[in-house]
């Protein structure tokens, strides 16, 4: 499968700033929005619920 | 009920919090030193315990075994089960 891939492009590159503390959603909210974190919620569609 | 929150209620305010002591967990592992995050974990632990403790006294056990005494008979056959509880 790999040879497909032009020897010099790399497969991937990941770029993971380190998260600090800041706020987190109330317990319900985190729960429906499946995470406590505000910053690692964005959803492809916000959806209306 | 001798005012215990509602079966549903107590529920979704436990699944909510062990959503968050969960995340809490997750994010500690890579933060071990980050001390509001660890008081904001302790605090929602304290609260995860006595929201099940309140849910086990006035509905019978959450889980089946190793985790709750059962002394007014064996509850954890009564219906519904925990995860059937609608209204």
């Amino acid at each position: 499968m790999n040879e497909q891939r032009p020897a010099e492009m790399r497969l991937a590159r990941a770029f993971v700033p380190f998260q600090t503390y800041r706020t987190t959603f109330s317990p319900e909210e985190g729960l429906r929005k499946g995470t406590i974190f505000p910053e690692l919620y964005f959803p492809y569609r916000e959806r209306e619920r | 009920m001798n005012g215990a929150r509602s079966r549903l209620e107590l529920l979704r305010r436990i699944q909510a919090l062990e959503f968050t002591a969960i995340d809490l967990n997750l994010f500690l592992d890579t933060h071990p030193r980050e001390r509001r995050a660890l008081e904001d974990y302790n605090r929602v632990v304290r609260e995860l315990a006595a929201a099940k403790r309140e849910y086990e006294e006035a509905y019978g056990p959450l889980v089946n075994f190793g985790h709750a005494p059962s002394p007014d008979g064996w509850r954890w056959i009564d219906e519904p089960w925990p995860w059937e509880v609608e209204n």
